[in-house]
C-alpha cells in the first residue's frame, strides 16, 4: 500500500483513514498535483472537514459553493471558481486534500 | 452400384443424419435456456405483429445490416438471394417421381448462379481488404467462402460448359436418395466436386457459424415484445429465485428460506 | 476548467485504420477483498480460477439464452466494426464489438464446442490462459454496454450481454471491478451509490428548498420519507451532490409543486441506479430493486416515478417488473399487492419525464421560453434509454418525449447528425461501470465520436447547450467537454432547463 508521509492511501491518493490527515498531508498533496494552497483553498478544505465531521459524508458541490459564497463572497461560491482552484473537481480533489473518502458513484 | 455411388449415397445420408440431429439439438437447447430479462433493441414492436414485421425486414431485407454497411448488405444479400433462387433451380432433380411443370421453369434461374458468385467474391474480397474484417476472420471464415465459390464455380461450369453430365443420371441418383431407391451417381469429376462439398458443408451446419440461420429466431434482442411494464416477463429460474423465498408482506421482506 | 491543448477534430468522422495494441493495459483498478466479499463474491483470484470460469460460461449460457445463441450466431459479417465508439476513439481492434466479443466466444468455442475442441486453430478458439484473463479484464472494462452495435448486427447481437456475462464470471473468480462493486457495496448498506447517509441527504434537501425559495420567492418542497405521498421519486444519488445534476432534481421539485401532486424521496432507496446491470450479476441487480419496492410499500405511495438516470430507466421499465412485481401483470404475492397498491390510471414505473411530458400535453404547466433564449439546444439520447427502453408506450417515445420537454422550455431546438442521434446514438464514453478517473484516458477517447457530432451542430447551428436524462451522461461530459474546446458548464439537466422556465404558481406559496 502506498503512502503519504507515513499515511496509508489508496491507489487513487485518498487516505485510508480519516484521522491520519495533517496540513502536512494536505500540502503534500497539493504540491504532487503541482497547486500552491491559498488561504482560499484552506477554506474549501476546512469546510469540508466541518462538513464531514457533522454527517460523516462530503457536503454536496451546491452546498460547498454556499458555504463558500457566505465565507469568500458571492464572486466566488459558483463552482467555475472551485474548479479554478481544485482543476480535478472541488469534490474529488478537495476531498483528497481534506483526507476524506472520495465520492463515489455517477459523479 | 459402384463404390463410389456407395460412397456419395451413404455420405449424404450421414450428413443429413448429423444435420438433423444437431440442429435439432441446438433448436431444443435455444428453447430449453431462459431469457430471464426483457432484453429488446429499442425501439422495438410494442405488440406481436411488429415482431412478425421485425422479422420480416430483418430476415428478407437484411434491414440491419443495411443500416450498418451498404457493401456488406449488397454481397450478403445477393449471396442469400441466389441461395434460394438456386435450391428452386435443384429442385426438380430431387423431385420424387413426375416432375409438375413449374418445376422446370425454374431452368431460367440458372444466370443467378452469377450472383451468387459476385455477392461471394464480395465477401471473400471484404475479408482480404478491409483491415478490421480481416482482424476478425478465421482460417474458417475464409475456408467457408472458398468452398462456397468452389462449389459454385464447379456448378456454374456444368451448367454453362459443355461437360453438364447426363440429366437422367443427376435425376435418379438425386431423386433416388430422397426416395430411397438408389441409383448410380454421374462418373464426372466435376459432378462429384460439385456434391461433395455441400454435404460437407449439412454435416458441419450444426457446429458451425452457419448456426446463424435458426438462431436468429431465438435472439431475444429481435424477438421480445417491448411491454415490460404492461406484462411480466418471467423465466423459469428467475421464478423458482422468488418462489425459494418466503414472501412475508406485512413486514415487507423476503425471508430466505 | 481549461484544456490548453483539445483534441482537434475532423471535419467527418473517420473510421480509423486498426491499431493493435493500442489500448493495451491492465484495466481500471481491482476490487479490494472486502469490497468482493460484500457482495458474495472471492475476495482474491481463487486458485483454480480456469475451472471455475468454465463452470460458470456454462451456468451463464443455460441461464440466458442471450449469451447461448450471441456465441453461436456471429458471423463476423463485420457490420459491427466500426459503430463502437470505443473503436472510433482508439483504434484498438479489440474495441471492435465482434473482437471484444471474441475475447469470450474464442473460449466458448475452445471448451464447448466440437470445431473448437478438435480444430481450435481453423476456428479461432483459444484456452483461458493467464493472457487471456488479462485481454478480458481491460477489454471488457472498455465496453460500456451501450448497444449501439446491436443495432446494426444483422442478428440482434448485443455485445453488452457478452460482458455483463464477462464481468459475471471475472466476478464470481474474483477478479472484480473496483468502482461498480465498490459503490454496490454502498447502495447496499446505505441505500445510495454515493454512500450519503439520511442526516446529510436531509440537510441537502433543505438546503435545495431555501435556495429555490430565495431565487423564486416560492416554497417548493422536497419531501423526504414521507408516508402516503402520492409519489416515491426514485433518482440517481448524484442529482443530490453533483453538478449539474442537482439543477434537474431543482427541475423536478418545481414540477411536482406546479402539478399538485404530493411526492417524496426515499432516505431506504435514495438510488435509482443499479450497477448490478453493469456487471451482469441477477442477484445484486435484484436486491438494488427490492429496496425501491420496499420503499414504496413502506411509504404507501401510489406511484413510482424514476429522474433522469439512464441504465436505471433501463433497469426500472425493462426489469422492474420481472425483479419486484413493480408493474401489471403478475401474479405472485407481491405483484398482487403492488397491483392493488399503485394507481392503476398510469404505468408502473414512470419516467420522470413521461410525468412532465404529461402535464404539458394536459397545459398544467406554464413556461416562460424566453428564459432559456441564450441557450441553443441539442439533446443527447442516452443509450440505455435509447436502445433499452421506451417512453409513453408510443413507438419511438424516448425520442420523442424527452425533446417534447425540451420545446415546451426552449425556443431554440436542434438536432445534431442523424446518424448519431435516437437508435444511433454514441455513447457518451463513460457508461456501463466505466465512469471512473483510472479509465480517463478511454473516457476521453470514447466521447470523440458524441463530440464530433456536437462540434459539427456547434458550427452549423451556433449550439451551447447539450441537454441529457443521464446522471453518468452529465458527469462524463462535464469531464470532457474541456478536451474537446467546449465548456464543460453546457452539459445540463433536460429538468433543469424545465426549471429555468417554468413559471411558479403564487398561490402555492402557502405552507404545506
Amino acid at each position: 500500500m502506498a503512502e503519504i508521509l507515513g499515511a496509508e492511501v489508496d491507489e487513487e491518493g485518498y487516505l485510508l483513514k480519516v484521522s491520519d490527515w495533517t496540513p502536512e498531508i494536505a500540502n503534500a498533496m497539493s504540491e504532487e498535483d503541482g497547486i500552491e494552497l491559498s488561504p482560499e483553498h484552506w477554506e474549501v478544505i476546512n469546510f469540508l472537514q466541518e462538513y464531514y465531521k457533522e454527517y460523516e459524508f462530503a457536503p454536496a458541490v451546491r452546498v460547498l459553493t454556499k458555504a463558500i459564497a457566505k465565507k469568500l463572497g458571492n464572486d466566488k461560491g459558483n463552482s467555475r471558481y472551485l474548479y479554478s482552484l481544485f482543476p480535478y473537481g472541488p469534490a474529488k480533489q478537495g476531498c483528497r486534500f481534506a483526507g476524506l473518502p472520495k465520492p463515489t458513484g455517477c459523479v | 452400384m459402384s463404390l463410389i455411388s456407395i460412397f456419395f449415397t451413404f455420405f449424404f445420408y450421414i450428413s443429413v443424419l448429423i444435420f438433423i440431429i444437431g440442429v435439432s439439438y441446438k433448436l431444443v437447447q435455444y428453447w430449453n435456456t431462459p431469457a430471464p430479462l426483457k432484453i429488446p433493441i429499442t425501439p422495438a414492436s410494442l405488440n406481436t405483429s411488429g415482431v412478425i414485421l421485425r422479422y420480416f425486414r430483418e430476415i428478407f431485407l437484411f434491414s440491419s445490416l443495411y443500416k450498418s454497411n451498404k457493401w456488406t448488405w449488397l454481397f450478403g444479400w445477393c449471396f442469400h438471394l441466389a441461395l434460394v433462387l438456386l435450391f428452386f433451380r435443384h429442385l426438380p432433380y430431387f423431385w420424387p417421381g413426375e416432375v409438375p411443370l413449374i418445376l422446370y421453369k425454374t431452368e431460367v434461374l440458372k444466370y443467378s448462379s452469377y450472383l451468387l458468385f459476385f455477392g461471394l467474391v464480395g465477401l471473400l474480397s471484404r475479408r482480404f481488404f478491409v483491415d478490421r474484417v480481416k482482424y476478425i476472420s478465421s482460417p474458417s471464415d475464409y475456408l467457408m467462402l472458398l468452398v462456397l465459390i468452389f462449389i459454385t464455380s464447379t456448378g456454374m461450369l456444368m451448367t454453362f460448359g459443355n461437360n453438364h453430365p447426363n440429366m437422367l443420371l443427376v435425376t435418379n441418383f438425386a431423386s433416388g436418395l430422397i426416395t430411397f431407391n438408389w441409383s448410380e451417381l454421374p462418373k464426372e469429376m466435376i459432378f462429384m466436386a460439385h456434391i461433395f462439398p455441400v454435404f460437407c458443408l449439412i454435416a458441419i451446419f450444426p457446429i458451425s457459424k452457419l448456426l446463424h440461420a435458426p438462431g436468429i429466431f431465438f435472439s431475444p434482442t429481435f424477438n421480445q415484445v417491448d411491454n415490460a411494464r404492461k406484462k411480466r416477463h418471467v423465466s423459469d429460474w428467475a421464478l423458482n429465485k422468488q418462489e425459494g423465498s418466503k414472501i412475508d408482506i406485512e413486514n415487507n421482506n423476503d425471508k430466505k428460506e | 476548467m481549461t484544456n490548453d491543448n483539445p483534441i482537434k477534430l475532423p471535419t467527418y468522422l473517420e473510421v480509423p485504420a486498426i491499431k493493435k495494441d493500442a489500448m493495451a493495459g491492465n484495466g481500471p483498478f481491482k476490487a479490494s477483498e472486502e469490497v468482493q466479499q460484500g457482495l458474495g463474491f472471492p475476495g482474491e483470484k481463487v486458485d483454480n480460477w480456469q475451472q471455475v470460469a468454465i463452470d460458470k460460461m456454462a451456468e451463464t449460457k443455460s441461464k440466458y439464452r442471450s449469451v447461448q445463441v450471441f456465441l453461436d450466431a456471429c458471423v463476423k459479417c463485420g457490420a459491427c466494426t466500426d459503430k463502437c465508439h470505443y473503436y472510433l476513439g482508439t483504434a484498438d481492434p479489440k474495441n471492435m464489438p465482434v473482437a471484444r466479443q471474441d475475447l469470450f466466444r474464442s473460449v466458448y468455442r475452445r471448451h464447448f464446442t466440437f470445431a473448437g475442441k478438435y480444430f481450435p486453430i481453423l476456428v479461432g478458439a483459444k484456452d483461458l490462459d493467464e493472457n487471456m484473463l488479462d485481454d478480458w479484464y481491460n477489454y471488457f472494462h472498455q465496453c460500456s454496454q451501450c448497444r449501439r452495435c446491436a443495432v446494426y448486427c444483422p442478428y440482434g447481437i448485443d455485445t453488452a450481454e457478452i460482458s455483463m456475462a464477462a464481468r459475471e464470471v471475472m466476478n464470481v473468480i474474483g477478479a472484480g471491478q473496483k468502482y461498480p462493486n465498490q459503490i454496490l457495496g454502498k447502495v447496499n448498506k446505505i441505500g445510495n451509490n454515493l454512500g450519503m447517509p439520511e442526516p446529510a441527504l436531509r440537510d441537502t434537501l433543505e438546503d435545495l428548498e431555501d435556495e429555490i425559495k430565495d431565487d423564486t420567492g416560492v416554497n417548493v418542497k422536497l419531501p423526504l420519507d414521507v408516508k402516503d405521498a402520492e409519489v416515491l421519486m426514485v433518482t440517481p444519488s448524484a442529482d443530490f451532490f453533483a453538478e449539474p445534476h442537482i439543477d434537474g432534481l431543482i427541475g423536478y421539485a418545481k414540477v411536482f409543486h406546479e402539478s399538485g401532486v404530493s411526492w417524496t424521496l426515499s432516505s431506504y432507496a435514495s438510488e435509482a441506479a443499479n450497477f448490478g446491470m453493469f456487471i451482469g450479476n441477477y442477484d445484486v441487480m435484484r436486491q438494488g430493486a427490492l429496496r425501491i419496492r420496499k420503499a414504496a410499500i413502506d411509504l404507501n405511495v401510489r406511484r413510482v416515478i424514476v429522474g433522469e438516470c439512464g441504465h436505471a430507466w433501463r433497469v426500472a421499465y425493462s426489469f422492474w417488473n420481472t425483479l419486484t412485481g413493480i408493474g401489471s401483470g403478475g401474479s405472485d404475492d407481491y405483484s398482487l399487492r403492488l397491483q392493488r397498491q399503485l394507481d392503476s390510471n398510469y404505468p408502473q414505473p414512470q419516467h420522470m419525464i413521461e410525468f412532465t411530458y404529461d402535464l404539458i400535453q394536459k397545459n398544467k404547466l406554464s413556461f416562460d421560453k424566453s428564459k432559456n433564449d441564450h441557450r441553443v439546444v441539442t439533446f443527447h439520447d442516452s443509450c440505455n434509454v435509447a436502445r433499452g427502453s421506451n417512453m409513453g408506450d408510443i413507438k419511438n417515445g424516448q425520442f420523442i418525449l424527452p425533446r417534447e420537454v425540451i420545446k415546451a422550455a426552449c425556443n431554440h431546438f436542434v438536432e445534431m447528425p442523424k446518424n448519431t442521434i435516437k437508435s444511433s446514438t454514441f455513447c457518451c464514453g463513460g457508461g456501463g461501470g466505466l465512469l471512473t478517473d483510472d479509465l480517463i484516458e478511454l473516457r476521453v477517447k470514447g466521447a470523440k465520436p458524441r463530440m464530433h457530432a456536437l462540434k459539427k451542430t456547434e458550427q452549423e447551428n451556433g449550439v451551447n447547450t447539450l441537454a441529457a436524462i443521464c446522471a453518468i451522461c452529465k458527469s462524463q461530459f462535464s469531464k470532457v467537454l474541456p478536451n474537446y474546446d467546449f465548456d464543460p458548464y453546457m452539459i445540463v439537466s433536460v429538468h433543469q432547463l424545465v426549471s429555468e422556465a417554468i413559471v411558479l404558481s403564487e398561490s402555492s406559496d402557502t405552507e404545506v
